[in-house]
């Protein structure tokens, strides 16, 4: 047996058949599937019965750290480290101390956000499979793909591929490892 | 017209019975175009040979830019005082020119992220130039603060990193508040608008592989993280996008809010003003979308995308410009309003002294560009003159520069003491500064839109009626 | 989901509420009678009464404040997924011509017995601090142009045309479209909004200066009418959550609401949380920072006695900053909390009553003892705010129901209907 592939990859030409064979890959039950998509398709993700990103979680873990460092920040600083009346004003008060801690709450959420996003998501990535594709640069464009990986434990190759088929995707292609 | 009627076809039965009034919504992308149209319209910019324009442009851009980099040469070699102020106007075009700039970037992020939130689809074709607008406003607005400091091989003192003289920066101070709101604006922005374009830069990267430019694919590949179009990762990543701009838009009103309290939190007369801070927002996202308008106006006749940048968004904008010069005008009302209402004589001095002293002349020009002119925008014939718009958002960047200029000067010069009364004048270091800032902010813009993809192009994609999947199929499966 | 419940009720008009309208009339009828009781209990006093009533009258008034602001932002954003929702807020401007009924006796009260009943600055002759009278007090004097009995009376009554007039085109425009089907309501309603926002916006500032903040007519703070529409548009969001669930309970609103439209509304509620909390603590936060006291001692009254101990209104602001931003926020921020009924409704309940409490840190301060502190928070007093707003809303919440039937449930041929009905997120 030659070199397992990665998958195989079929093409669908507009998103309504993208969308409708991806409601029939996950009724199907493969669980390592994707689509390629040359922009987010809207109610996709339910076709494919994703679930709801974790990486608000992360954003938010990100943002109270951001208070946190601001406020402890400038307690230490002003009325701990070097404690020094200015203005007339307490050495720490939460008032004054609130607008550079909200600044580094939005700028932590930013930072855990993009982080968080690309963490889950497994980017940056040097190499995919996929982007090996020769038409790949149409799935940036105006074409979608089905990807089943195989190892998925229904992937089959010649059932998995009659099955793309059957679902309407074109030029069902093994996809090199 | 496809969009209406996909919509009603979801819709429960009952409304073909009683036939709702039909008023179609304005289409988005003109002409029914293709995915690939798209793809072809904004790559082909940059893939495109550099038009002569592009270079004639680009050299005079330079040229102005080195205006700003031989004024703050020499200031740096001489000293603050190359600038005009002087006791007791401390402050005048170096705040005036940074919250000028700073102003101008708020629309970008209210673009790209208000009006995501509001979910106003139209601001797709817009909000990746408005975006590069943003930062590069930040840019042009950093140079005035950072090199008043004087010695600006100093300037990291303004961050709480450890010095020599053990002691800490002073949180109580507007300014220290200052340093960490733009600095968290400029850093968030540039993330934002660096995630928007991740999935344009995997397409050019494509593109240049297949077309043998293996250099320019390498380098777009290499900001494009190895993006694949994957839905598993657009679903993170617009979950991403959407809190990107959740914060973004707290942000941009803190920023602004911050630098109203540069003033506000002070005691002279006409800067000490509970309304400060939304009326500096709304100012801001004014003359930011001036400058919106004045950008994408002229580069939609250029480079032909009329289809992508359609009289429709052309009216919102002009109506978003509307609504906040009039909240701009409701600020200017209850301010003097209230100067009168607070019965405090300097309050009132400064009120009048604004309109009848020695700086009239910027009251009245502040009160024509900013309150008048947005006016003319009620007139659709108005809002139809691409010419007469371009033109009426000049004035508006007009008109704002010489708010903060009224605001920051006329206070200064006149505050409780008639013997400590002056009258600032610009010296000549600070208008050739001031006016090579336009250069720098040109050059930004000018290689931006050669070398970046000038609209989003994956979300554009997102909103035309094809991409719709439930686009001519009925409406069987919905929910 | 949609497509199963469709059928029926969208087109029906909305069952009548007779029963309930009466209801609620009668609670009403019932709290304006206590509330009346209470000028003749002993120990509470005219004066602190009418306080109360003006409690009642501004709270009830910025809920439809806020709901004729919401219709007409609605109109000019050309919005679709509110036009479900917009009816029952049209509905809900029907109460603005009782609350000008409810707000005569305070329009009288100038001229009754020295006539500073509530506003100190109406009684000339009024003695404040220091000795002299409102009428030598120069801060007074300057100010009288705007600050006078007639202005006040024909002011307030002419916000209120103002408002009714306005609803009324916005009403008419609506219900017509229900028949006709005819663009030119959508145009009108349009036109409404368009010079209506900027009068709407000028008014509602000018009543919260003539209601609200004259009561401290020493004090200024050019932010109040921000302030004063960020709880406007808060409580008509609120109240519209309530409908919204109320109706969906009692089957109107079946196959007609689905999740995302209750998303939005609580996406909405959310932003002018923040948007409330941004505004308030700006004001509090300058007048803090500048520390001048011709501003500091309205909420230095709000915090100390004149000992210098912390009074009670201290505990209520924190309360208000806590239960008016931080809760709500941390609440919000939740998908779930915004989509489940049974989680909604308690934040929009929640809502209404810290925006209460907040009228009442605004309002009530004015009542003072004999060291010139402001009278706590917590005493028989708030018996009487309490008697008076359910007075005012008995009969709000009346004006609605009765308004309920004259109307289908949703404007049906609005343009935006379809939209609006498969509003997805």
């Amino acid at each position: 047996m030659a070199v397992q592939p990665y998958g195989v990859i079929a093409t669908f030409n507009t998103a309504p058949e993208l969308y409708h064979a991806a409601e029939q890959v996950r009724d199907a039950g493969y669980r390592h599937w994707d689509c390629i998509t040359p922009f987010p398709v809207h109610g996709l993700d339910k076709a494919m019965g994703l679930k709801r990103s974790i990486v608000p979680r992360i954003s938010l873990a990100g943002g109270i750290t951001g208070f946190i460092t601001g406020m402890t920040m400038i307690w230490w600083t002003g009325a701990v480290d070097y404690p020094l009346i200015v203005g007339g004003k307490p050495l720490f008060s939460p008032m004054f101390a609130f607008p550079v801690s909200y600044e580094l709450t939005i700028l932590f959420t930013a930072f855990a956000t993009i982080i968080g996003m690309f963490l889950v998501n497994g980017l940056p990535r040097h190499y995919h499979p996929v982007l090996k594709y020769d038409h790949i640069v149409r799935g940036m464009d105006d074409t979608f793909f089905i990807v089943i990986e195989a190892r998925d434990p229904r992937f089959n190759l010649a059932n998995t591929k009659a099955m793309l088929e059957k679902i309407g995707g074109a030029a069902v292609t093994e996809l090199e490892p | 017209m496809a969009h209406a009627s996909d919509h009603a076809a979801d819709a429960p039965a009952i409304l073909s019975e009683v036939k709702p009034a039909v008023l179609p919504r304005a289409t988005l992308v003109e002409n029914n175009r293709s995915f690939n149209w798209i793809t072809e319209k904004i790559c082909g910019i940059i893939e495109g040979k550099t038009p002569t324009w592009w270079w004639v442009c680009f050299i005079l851009a330079c040229f102005v830019a080195s205006f700003t980099v031989a004024g703050i040469t020499y200031l740096v070699i001489t000293g603050v005082g190359v600038w005009g102020h002087a006791n007791p106007v401390n402050w005048a075009w170096d705040i005036v020119n940074f919250v000028f700039w700073i102003g101008i970037g708020h629309a970008g992020t209210l673009i790209s992220a208000i009006l995501c939130l509001l979910r106003q689809k139209w601001r797709t074709s817009i909000n990746r130039a408005a975006e590069a607008m943003t930062i590069f406003a930040v840019v042009c607005a950093a140079i005035f603060p950072v090199f008043h400091v004087g010695r600006v091989w100093y300037a990291w003192y303004l961050f709480p990193i450890p010095n020599s003289n053990v002691i800490w920066q002073n949180f109580r101070s507007p300014l220290e508040w200052d340093v960490f709101a733009v600095s968290t604006y400029g850093t968030v922005s540039v993330l934002f608008w660096y995630i928007g374009l991740i999935p344009d830069l995997a397409v050019l990267r494509d593109r240049f592989f297949n077309a043998g430019n293996k250099i320019r694919s390498f380098l777009y590949g290499l900001f494009a993280m190895g993006w694949r179009g994957s839905n598993r990762h657009w679903s993170n990543y617009e979950m991403a996008y959407l809190i990107l701009a959740g914060i973004s838009t707290p942000l941009v009103l803190s920023v602004h809010t911050i630098v109203s309290f540069d003033f506000a939190v002070s005691l002279i007369p006409g800067w000490h003003t509970t309304i400060f801070p939304p009326y500096f927002v709304a100012g801001a996202i004014f003359s930011g979308f001036g400058m919106v308008l004045t950008l994408m106006l002229p580069l939609r006749a250029v480079y032909g995308l009329q289809d992508l940048i359609t009289q429709y968004h052309i009216d919102c904008m002009c109506k978003i410009t509307l609504a906040t010069g009039t909240i701009v005008g409701y600020a200017y009302g209850i301010e003097f309003f209230i100067a009168w209402y607070g019965a405090n004589p300097y309050e009132g001095f400064a009120f009048i002294n604004r309109a009848f002293g020695h700086y009239a002349w910027a009251y009245w020009i502040m009160i024509g560009c900013n309150v008048i002119t947005p006016q003319f925008f009620w007139f659709k014939a108005v809002r139809n003159n691409t010419a007469l718009v371009w033109i009426l958002s000049i004035f508006v960047n007009v008109g704002m520069w010489f708010e903060r200029f009224v605001i920051i000067v006329t206070s200064l010069a006149r505050d409780f003491l008639p013997s400590s009364w002056g009258y600032y004048s610009p010296s000549i270091v600070e208008i050739f500064t001031f006016f090579g800032t336009f250069g720098v902010f040109s050059v930004l813009f000018l290689l931006f839109i050669r070398f970046l993809p000038i609209m989003p192009m994956a979300e554009l994609k997102a909103v035309t009626p094809q991409a719709d999947v439930h686009g001519g199929h009925g409406a069987e499966g919905k929910h | 989901m949609i497509s199963q419940a469709t059928t029926a009720p969208v087109a029906l008009p909305a069952e009548s509420g007779d029963a309930s309208a009466k209801k609620a009339l009668t609670v009403g009828i019932v709290g304006i009678a206590l509330t009346a009781i209470g000028l003749l209990v002993p120990g509470a006093g005219a004066k602190v009464v009418a306080t109360s009533w003006l409690v009642g009258l501004t709270f009830w008034s910025a809920m439809a404040i806020g709901m004729l602001m919401l219709v007409m932002i609605h109109h000019i954003f050309d919005a679709s997924w509110s036009t479900v929702i917009r009816r029952q807020f049209e509905h809900g401007l029907a109460s603005f011509k009782w609350l000008l009924v409810l707000f005569i006796p305070l329009l009288i009260t100038p001229w009754i017995a020295h006539g500073d009943l509530v506003w100190p600055w109406m009684n000339l002759d009024g003695e404040i601090h220091g000795g002299h009278t409102v009428g030598h007090d120069p801060l007074y004097l300057k100010k009288a142009g705007f600050l006078n009995k007639w202005a006040f009376v024909f002011g307030t009554i002419g916000f209120f045309l103002l408002w009714m007039w306005l609803s009324a085109r916005l009403r008419k425009a609506s219900f017509s479209q229900d028949s006709d089907g005819d663009l030119k309501w959508t145009f009108m309603s349009r036109k409404t909004a368009a010079f209506g926002i900027p009068i709407g916006a000028l008014t509602l500032t000018a009543a919260a200066i003539y209601w609200v903040k004259s009561l401290e007519y020493h004090w200024f703070s050019t932010m109040y009418g921000v302030w004063f529409f960020a709880n406007c548009a808060r409580g008509a969001l609120a109240i519209g959550i309530l409908i919204m669930i109320w109706l969906w309970n009692r089957g109107d609103y079946k196959g007609v609401l689905n999740t995302n439209h209750f998303y939005s509304i609580g996406m909405l509620s959310f932003a002018f949380t923040v948007f409330w909390a941004y505004v308030t603590f700006s004001q509090y936060f300058l007048i803090w920072n500048a520390n001048v006291p011709e501003e500091t001692f309205w909420y230095n009254l709000r915090e100390l006695n004149h000992d210098g101990s912390t009074n009670q209104w201290w505990y209520v602001g924190l309360v208000i900053l806590f239960g008016h931003f931080v809760v709500p926020f941390l609440y919000l921020l939740s998908y779930k909390h915004k989509v489940v009924h049974s989680k909604i409704k308690p934040a929009a309940l929640w809502i209404l009553g810290v925006i209460l409490i907040d009228v009442c840190y605004n309002v009530l301060p004015i009542l003072k003892d004999a060291h010139g502190d402001a009278r706590p928070f917590l005493t028989l007093n708030l018996l009487w705010v309490l008697t008076s707003v359910v007075g005012v809303g008995g009969v709000c919440v009346w004006s609605y129901l009765r308004s309920l039937p004259t109307a289908k449930l949703i404007p049906i041929r609005d343009p935006r209907i379809g939209e609006s009905l498969t509003h997805h997120e």
